[in-house]
This record gives C-alpha cells, structure tokens and sequence, in this order.
C-alpha cells in the first residue's frame, strides 16, 4: 500500500538531520493544503464573513495558502527598541495546520458526514468552537501564532485592507500607495453591493 | 574588489567613525565647505538598495521579517537597556520614524530657567541655523507653530505633511481641552525632494520607507560616494584610537576588516582629525576601549565622565475613547504635535513635557469574544467590528524630562567581550535625585491632562501605559556630554574632545541631557555645528 503523505514524513524523521526534514515537512504540508484545498475553502467559508461570497472566501483562503508558501523558518525577526536580544521565526506552523485541517474532516466523519465540507455551516462551526475553545483561544492574534488553523485564516484575512475597507464601508486602503493630498478628505464610501 | 586590496593603511583628512545620521551630517558639510580628503569607517554592512525595500518591506509586513538583513554585528548582546542592535551603513536611522521637533529654547536652560539639570554651553539660538541646515539636508515638512511655542528663524524646507482627516478631527478636540496642536514636523517628503519621491502613505515609515521618501542616511552617502568626496569602508570595526608618541592628539584608528570567517584583516587609519560619529553607546566605548598606559582611564577621560550622564526620557501614554468615528488607516504614522507644555510653570514642582496625538486602533480591531465571553465566527465578527468601531479611540503620548544621574553610565563589561576579545559595553539608566523625587508627580499631572482632554470630547481613558521596559529611557543620548568646564564635561561646546585637540564627538553623546522630544534633529544639527568648527 502506499504511503501517504504525512506516513511517508513520520517515516523520514528516522533517517533525515532535523534542519532537511523541517524543510521537507514544510513543503510537504504546503503542497498537501494546494493539493486539497476543500477542507480549508469550506473552513474559510465557516468562519469568514459570508458577504465575501463565494469568490472572495476563494480569494482570501488562496492569500492564506500563499503566506503558507512563504513562510519561512529561522529567520531574522525585525528587532524592536530597548533590548539587545533578536529573535528569529519559528518552526513552520504549516505542518501544525495540515493536521489540524485533517482533525476536521475526521470528526466530520465521525459524526456521519463524508467529509468537513458536506457539513453544513452550523455543524462546521461548532466544530470549529469546540477545537477552539479546547484550546482556550480567545483573540484572533497575529498569524504565525496563531494555535489552530482557524485562527490563522481569520487572522490572515483580518489584517488585510480589505477588511479594514469593509468594516468602515469606505476606501481607507491602508499601507496601500494613496496620494498625500487625498489624505485631509474624509475616505469615500466602498461601491458595492452587499451580500 | 576590496577597498583594502592593495594596502592596510589609509590616509585622510578627517576620518569619521560610524555612518549614522550625525556622520552622514558631518561628512555632507566638509564635502561641501573644505577639499580634503574624507573617509567614513562603517563597522557594519552595507544596507540593501532602495530599489530591494519594497519586497523587504513585503517580508516585514506579512511576517515580521527584519527589513534589514545584516544589520547587525553577532555576539553585541550585551547587559542593559541597549537602544537597538542596528549597526550598518546608515545606521538606526535606517528605521527610524522620520519624527523631527527640535528641541525647545528651554531645553538648554533647565538650571537657569527652572533650578533644575545642567544648562547646556550653548543655546537655542545657537543651534538654530544648523537646526535649518539639518532640516534642509534631510528634507523636512513642517508646519509653523505658534511662533511663541515654536520659534525657528527661517521656515521648513517644505510644506507640511497634511493632516489626515482624522487628525483634523482630533485637532477640533484638543481644541477644545484648550491645547494648541500642529502637524508634526517630520523628514518625509510632502512634494518630490531632493531626488527623492513624494510620501503616499504606505506608513511603514518605522521600519522601513518603501520608496525613499523619508530621509535615510544611506541616501547621502551614495551621493558623496557617487561624487568621490567620500570613501566609506563598510564591515571595518574601530577597535581603539591610538596617541601620537609625546603628544595628545590622536594619531591613528586601529581597526578590523571584518571577514567571514576568521579574525579579519586589521587596518590602520591615519588623519589630521578623526570624528567618533558613532551614537551615544558606541562612541563613549569606543573612547573606554582607547585606554593606554598615558590614558588609562580612556582617551578623553581626564575628567572620568566618558560614559557618565546617559540621558533619555519616559513617556506617559494613553488611549482614549472618543465619540467620533475615526478612519484609522489614512496615515497612521503621522501625529499632531503641541509644544504648550515646554515651560515648567512658575511657581510649582519642575515638569516639561512634549504631547503628541494619534488616530489609533487600539480596542477597536476585530475581535474572537464578545463582551458577554461567547466565541464569534463568520458574520459575528465583522458585526462586532462596525459596531465597536462607530466610535474612535485617540492615542495621547507625553515624553516627560528626565535628568541624568552621572551614575547613568556605560561602562565597559569584563563579562562580555566580542569576537576580537574587546569588552563590551554595559547600560544603566539612573534619573539624578532631584528628577526621581519628581517622578510621581510629573506622572500624576500628565495623567490627569490626559484625563481632561477625555472629559473635554466627552471621552473616557481606557487604558494608560508608561514607556519603562528594562529601565529603558527613550531617545537616549549623553556619555560624552558637551561643557565649558573640562572637569565636569568631555567635549566643548563644537564637540572636540577637551583632552584631545584633533579628536571630536558628534551627535547625540554629546548632550547635556535628551530634552523631552525625538532627539534625532537635535543630533544631527549638534553634528553639522561640529563639523563647521572641524572645517574652520
């Protein structure tokens, strides 16, 4: 029988130095969330507003599986005022998420369903509350650091101009390249439709 | 190929040490004003390209990655409340916010004026048109305060950076608690500059300007270097200022080309004047670090102040909720600035203080849990977030006076040594008696200010905070404070060291005390007037 992905990972932190598997993990769990992305789309529908729609939450979970792609470990953190000590990032939290993302779907499964994502929205997000509040989690956070997959996706999408636009209902579009002169007028309302 | 190919020992005019703001001053000036031959000795790297920032700045943004890779020297963790690690071509004002008051008339005359601190040996008004220099040199956008608060003798280089809407807002409601406030000066440009591009908001100014139009350091250093006025010898570690034989005056730098692997290749700089232009840890460090049997206290200690009256100050901050509805976002980094609060009042317990507001997003970002504890997903959350966010919240910031202790001190760290097996140094900031025993109550006044100009928009405070991690002090500077009197000071009142004719210190370890305000305008212009008595 073949291995699955995650078997064949299990199987290589035997034999690999920790710096390789890390890198391999890493990948590894980035192509698994490109390869099934259903799991993560019907999450990103749960837990997202619903006026994105169904093209925005595609768009959103897409920019939440690209800073996934980009992440990188070990890395030089920007090192604040007052103290000499640096910091550096941490070990991929892609792996974490991957795992998480498959706790979905077999507790999905385990209630009846196929699968996460033939769940209706209620059902899914009382799974998501029950995982979160197992993990005591209580604020959206900053994505890296987040403790469970849903967080990271609330937290990525969260922190986007986007949102900030939506919630205000105008065109803020913050840390965006905006004229300097357009700054002393009061921002102008979103054009939209709302779902 | 290496600067350093073809020989170990290089010859100048004037040898500055360090390639930070106040260097960058200096070596613009004697670019401009003398013919002689300048060098600038970097122990850092060299900074990325402006054309590298907007992707580095991409990296920062999405992941909290340093946008300056390299900017730093491995194994400087050192004892104490250190400013930060940056150390390479430019300097910390390669992330710096761009923030630019100047001091006040009453910065440099605590003792005459108010009986408290040391005054300075020169004044405002002799700062004033380096003060102008500098802001031209960088390109800062200013507006006119009221002329009583705020005197300058020539007007900014450029218009204002334009108050975002919300500041307009906040503007109207300082007002009302009877504060006069104005756009903060700061060194972005508000129209194209000096070859450099007009701000657009992308309000990552601290750490880093995706498109140059916040005044780096870097900038000028290309130009002298494009120019051949300047040869600047990056990854070059001073490691100590050597004495002319029978005389005191000092003959050469002894440094290090720093390697990749191995101890490096030493190096020897020889000039007529050499500038210790390296920030207020580095510069008195470098000074300990010179000790010899002639000088064994440090070069330039004589008076055994080098290192003494490290000087910075506290800030009380506070946000404030307020029932206007604010856009935060527009241009998060810019602030309104007042300088009413500068003159200690006649007649009550001494206490100067800057204030300075901004639109902010504290408690009002998106939140997990409702008020009533219950987890929200999907349409909660953004429900909650327009809910809460129908009202705005003022960040309020007052940088306080501190006075520096002499025991306020860096000094060198037998615990500690880097790779060349040089001590490190080691920081403690300690207020003098006369400030500490004010401490409770410059905190109280500022809190029950920010407490009024709440009441005042029909606000509440909702959180206060003090700016104290680790002992830390903001802005700092000191450690080779300038004076009439050799005994009581390092350098003079031009920065030249009082013990050595041909050597001086620049920028910011040469003040008397950190004033209640960013301190960076101050350094720079303190530099620029160095380097017109170094060019005379």
């Amino acid at each position: 029988m073949p291995l699955s992905r995650r078997a064949f990972l299990g199987a290589l932190a035997a034999a690999m130095p920790a710096a390789i598997l890390i890198r391999h993990a890493h990948a590894a769990a980035v192509d698994d969330l490109a390869a099934s992305p259903r799991i993560l789309q019907a999450l990103g529908e749960a837990v997202l507003p619903s006026e994105l729609g169904r093209a925005g939450t595609l768009a959103a979970v897409s920019g939440f599986q690209r800073w996934i792609a980009g992440y990188r470990e070990n890395v030089e953190l920007v090192h604040g005022y007052g103290t000499s000590a640096l910091g550096k990032s941490g070990p991929t939290p892609a792996t974490r998420w991957a795992a998480q993302l498959d706790a979905l779907d077999r507790t999905a499964r385990a209630e009846g369903a196929r699968s996460f994502a033939t769940l209706p929205l209620e059902r899914r997000r009382e799974i998501v509350r029950r995982e979160l509040k197992a993990l005591k989690a209580d604020r959206i956070g900053a994505v890296g650091r987040a403790p469970h997959v849903a967080l990271a996706l609330l937290a990525h999408w969260y922190d986007t101009p986007d949102a900030t636009n939506r919630c205000y209902d105008v065109h803020i579009d913050r840390e965006n390249c905006r004229p300097l002169a357009a700054s002393s007028r009061k921002p102008l309302p979103l054009a939209r439709v709302r779902a | 190929m290496s600067a350093f190919a073809k020989r170990t020992v290089i010859e100048s005019d004037v040898c500055i040490i360090g390639s930070g703001i106040s260097a960058a001053m200096v070596a613009d000036r004697l670019a401009r004003t003398t013919r002689g031959r300048i060098v600038v000795v970097e122990a850092g790297d060299e900074a990325p390209p402006l054309g590298q920032r907007y992707g580095l700045r991409g990296r920062f943004m999405d992941y909290g990655e340093s946008p300056w890779p390299k900017d730093h020297l491995d194994g400087y963790e050192i004892d104490g409340p250190l400013q930060s690690r940056s150390m390479q071509v430019g300097g910390l004002a390669m992330h710096w916010g761009g923030v630019t008051p100047r001091f006040s008339p009453e910065d440099f005359r605590t003792r005459s004026m108010f009986g408290v601190g040391t005054d300075w040996p020169i004044s405002y008004d002799d700062l004033d048109p380096f003060y102008q220099e500098a802001e031209e040199l960088m390109g800062v956008a200013g507006e006119q305060g009221p002329a009583s608060m705020d005197p300058r003798g020539k007007p900014f280089p450029m218009a204002p950076i334009p108050l975002t809407y919300n500041l307009g807002l906040l503007k109207e409601w300082t007002a009302k608690a009877g504060i006069t406030m104005w756009s903060q000066p700061v060194a972005k440009n508000s129209r194209p500059y000096s070859g450099r591009a007009e701000c657009c908001r992308y309000d990552t100014c601290s750490p880093i300007c995706p498109i140059g139009a916040k005044y780096s350091p870097d900038f000028t250093f290309d130009r002298l270097r494009a120019s051949k006025r300047i040869t600047l010898y990056p990854r070059t570690l001073v490691r100590k200022l050597v004495l002319h034989d029978g005389s005191t005056r000092i003959a050469s730098a002894q440094a290090v080309q720093r390697s990749a692997r191995g101890a490096g290749t030493p190096v020897e700089f020889r000039a007529q004047t050499f500038v210790v232009a390296a920030g207020y840890v580095w510069s008195a460090h470098l000074l300990l670090l010179s000790a010899s049997s002639r000088m064994p206290a440090g070069l330039g200690n004589r008076s055994g102040n080098v290192g003494k009256y490290v000087a910075g100050h506290r800030n009380q901050q506070a946000f404030i909720s307020l029932p206007i509805r604010l856009f935060p976002g527009i241009n998060g980094q810019h602030s309104l600035l007042t300088k009413q609060f500068m003159r200690s009042p006649a007649g009550k317990e001494y206490l100067r203080h800057d204030l300075r507001v901004w639109e902010s997003t504290f408690d009002r970002g998106p939140r997990l849990t409702g008020d009533d504890g219950a987890l929200m997903l999907g349409d909660d959350i953004m429900r909650d977030w327009r809910e809460r966010t129908r009202t705005g919240v003022a960040r309020v910031r007052a940088y306080y006076d501190v006075l520096p202790d002499r025991s306020s001190e860096l000094t060198l760290d037998p615990a500690r040594k880097n790779a060349w097996g040089d001590p490190l140094p080691r920081l403690a900031f300690r207020d003098a008696p006369e400030s500490a025993a004010l401490r409770e109550h410059s905190v109280g006044v500022i809190q029950t200010l920010f407490q009024t100009m709440a009441s005042a928009g029909g606000g509440t405070v909702i959180q206060r905070e003090e700016d104290d991690a680790r002992g830390w002090q903001d802005h700092p500077a000191g450690g080779c404070r300038m004076g009439d009197d050799p005994a009581t000071s390092v350098v003079d009142k031009w920065g030249r060291a009082h013990d050595h004719e041909n050597l001086f210190v620049v920028g910011a370890p040469t003040c008397v005390s950190a004033g209640c305000a960013n301190g960076t305008l101050t350094f720079t212009a303190l530099a620029l007037r160095s380097a017109a008595e170094i060019a005379r």
